[in-house]
């Protein structure tokens, strides 16, 4: 089973292809999870605090903007902790954890200077796409075993 | 540790939310479920979650998924009723991915062989463009 | 209950939601999110005018597109996003544009850092409240019976006693301890005026020591300089019908307002680095060997382009100062240049964030060190007004306003 990061990192059916398909999704809302179920803090709603922009300097300098930098303390330890990756074209409907453009562009220069497998797709928009996409992520991820 | 999960039917699926909530209730899990608009979140250990969503995938194996939420079901730190109204973010997300549902179904249903898709428009080789201007323009 | 609506990219990531929350709180205000449909966001290049990568900021214009349809949604808007995001500045430019010209909602504008707390906000936010709470009060354009109005600024504190519309007596000092700061300025002006403390019928305070020094003297009228600041401008320069621009550069920050039918409509409190504040003026008349109140007219008799200055930092424009100085350039060139400087500076950095609209007018009392006012019509190619009684516009607006409190 290996540890495969999905982008969009809030994506509903890249998440469970992966994981009907018998591997582990390393997705955004665990890491949401740990904040506003662990935290002590209360500083709704996500629990962020002024704290969590300073752990994303480890990924984007001082002179990025906290946004991002603030993402990229949810995103950059998944990064981190990820084995493989499928990567889906920006759709343009992106919001929440992924409505920050420049932090999507920064999780998938990550993603792919790491030397991970990528699969490299896009959403369908027909039937004969899906077919294609499904198994594509199918053969992706039966060669990670 | 607690786990949240949506469960989210395909808009072709003839499983309804409330189909989803019965089998749980009628289950011996211990799992709280809540219904929304587009299926159900369930939230519950770690371990009994991953038992129930086996069971609730059997339901409709192509027709149901399952994604991760960070908060708990009806959190008012997230909740728009407590929160000055608006979706959350996350909403739109998932309510876009939830149109291109019945595809990904009705590919996890087929069976044979993988269409062979077409090629992908590419521009006109300028040559061939200024051809057409010129027989356009005479 | 206000409610304000928050059109914003990366504050929760930011970890200052809660921040935002609490300012709102404190004002007496709720946040609210105006409900969208995933077309109205996929729609916005539309129905906005563009859409971008970032959803975030496709949500927010989408929000904007809905306030403008539906103004009941809510009583005012602040548009919100990171500091040094390029796409997001230009975007919230845009929304609060947008806001501005196609309803009557006030609207602000910020852009945060991780370290924006409750209190940067809550001068900004108590004063988009107020413009939604006493919209009837800021309508009001004449002073009635007999009161008195205090601005403790951070530099100085100015007081003045105005009687029948007009100020019969004025008083300032500068500020050291602040309530026997304000102590002095007002038993000035009761001196000047004529008229006993008894006699008072009520008293406004404004300026960062209002709630110390409302309470000490029992204040009837305790408001943010947002709102006082642009109702005593556009009351001395005579312009309380119609479009005006407030611009007050002070000793510790400086205000830029849009003011309309002497309500303010939108404004820009800034003060990150204090080359762009009275503070750089004062320290440059020192290093010349003049008076702070000599300054302007030495300046008036140079030009700044012989000196180059130009800095946003204090640190920084006295460095060159220095340098200009030994290097042998004139006097009268480096006080103008100092001039141009910090009006440059709220040039670029906050007059961009509001509309400018004539009549612009200089307020405070650094509108009186007459290069400052020269640099920035120069920089607007607009006439700039400096009212009579420029330096106690506080002080005049609280006057004001508080006589608006005397009939209810």
């Amino acid at each position: 089973m290996a540890k495969v990061i999905v982008y969009p990192p809030t994506s509903m059916i890249l998440s469970d292809l992966v994981s009907r398909m018998g591997h582990k999704a390393l997705v955004v809302p665990e890491a949401v999870r740990n904040l506003v179920t662990e935290s002590k803090i209360q500083s709704p709603p996500l629990n962020m605090t002024p704290e969590e922009p300073k752990k994303g300097l480890r990924y984007a300098a001082v002179d990025v903007p906290s946004g991002v930098r603030g993402r990229m303390s949810l995103i950059g330890p998944i990064i981190e902790e990820s084995e493989a990756a499928i990567i889906v074209e920006d759709p343009g409907w992106l919001t929440g954890c992924s409505g920050c453009s420049r932090t999507n562009e920064l999780v998938r220069l990550l993603i792919r200077t790491k030397g991970i497998p990528v699969l490299d797709l896009s959403y369908p928009t027909n039937d004969d796409e899906a077919r294609v996409f499904v198994q594509k992520i199918r053969s992706f991820l039966e060669g990670l075993n | 540790m607690l786990v949240t999960k949506y469960v989210i039917t395909s808009p072709e699926s003839n499983i309804l939310p409330s189909d989803i909530a019965m089998k749980i209730y009628g289950s011996k899990h211990d799992v709280t479920v809540k219904e929304t608009c587009m299926g159900v979140t369930i939230n519950g250990e770690e371990s009994v979650i991953d038992e129930v969503v086996k069971e609730i995938r059997s339901l409709d194996p192509a027709g149901i998924f399952i994604k991760d939420r960070g908060f708990p079901p009806g959190d008012p730190r997230r909740c728009r009723g407590r929160r000055g109204g608006g979706a959350r973010p996350g909403f739109y997300m998932i309510e876009s991915e939830c149109k291109i549902l019945p595809m990904i179904s009705r590919a996890l249903a087929a069976e044979g062989d993988v269409p062979s898709l077409p090629e992908k428009k590419r521009p006109l080789p300028p040559g061939r463009l200024e051809e057409i201007v010129k027989e356009g323009l005479s | 209950m206000i409610r304000i609506a928050q059109l914003s990219c990366g504050a929760e990531y930011s970890g200052i939601q809660r921040e935002i929350e609490r300012a709102a709180e404190t004002v007496g205000a709720t946040l609210v999110y105006p409900e969208v449909s995933l077309e109205d966001i996929l729609n916005v290049e539309s129905s906005f005018g563009v859409s971008v990568s970032s959803g975030d900021l496709n949500m927010a214009m989408a929000r904007a597109v809905r306030i403008v349809q539906n103004p009941d949604l809510a009583d005012a808007v602040i548009v919100m996003t990171c500091f040094r995001c390029a796409e997001a500045a230009i975007i919230r430019s845009e929304i609060r544009k947008y806001i501005h010209e196609n309803s009557k909602i006030p609207v602000l504008s910020y852009s945060f850092t991780e370290r924006t707390t409750a209190e940067t906000l809550l001068t900004r936010m108590e004063a988009l409240v107020t413009t939604v709470k006493y919209r009837g009060l800021l309508a009001r354009e004449k002073q009635t019976g007999l009161t008195a109005g205090i601005d403790s600024g951070s530099t100085t504190t100015k007081a003045v006693v105005m009687r029948d519309n007009q100020v019969i007596g004025t008083g300032w000092n500068p500020t050291t301890e602040v309530l026997q700061s304000a102590e002095d300025a007002l038993t000035a002006a009761l001196k000047m005026s004529g008229v006993a403390r008894e006699e008072l019928q009520a008293i406004g305070v404004t300026g960062y020591g209002r709630f110390l020094v409302g309470k000490h003297i029992n204040a009837k009228l305790i408001q943010e300089e947002i709102t006082v600041n642009s109702k005593g401008a556009v009351f001395l320069a005579d312009a309380q019908k119609g479009p005006a621009t407030v611009i007050d550069i002070g000793g510790m920050d400086n205000k830029a307002i849009s003011v309309q039918d002497g309500i303010p409509g939108g404004f820009t409190m800034g003060g990150i680095c204090a080359g762009a504040s009275g503070r750089f003026l004062e320290l440059t008349a020192k290093r010349l060997g003049v008076d702070i109140t000599e300054l302007g007219k030495l300046a008036l008799k140079g030009n700044y382009q012989n000196v180059a200055m130009n800095s946003y930092c204090i640190v920084f424009g006295t460095q060159s100062l220095v340098n200009n100085l030994a290097m042998g350039r004139k006097p009268e060139d480096v006080a103008m240049a100092a001039c141009h400087s910090v009006a440059e500076q709220v040039y670029e950095q906050q007059l961009q964030e509001v509309e400018v609209k004539e009549p612009v007018i200089m307020v405070g009392g650094t509108s009186l060190i007459e290069g400052l006012p020269k640099a920035m019509e120069e920089l607007l190619q607009i006439k700039v007004t400096v009212p009579k009684y420029a330096q106690y516009i506080g002080a005049v607006g609280a006057a004001l306003l508080v006589s608006g409190l005397l009939e209810d």
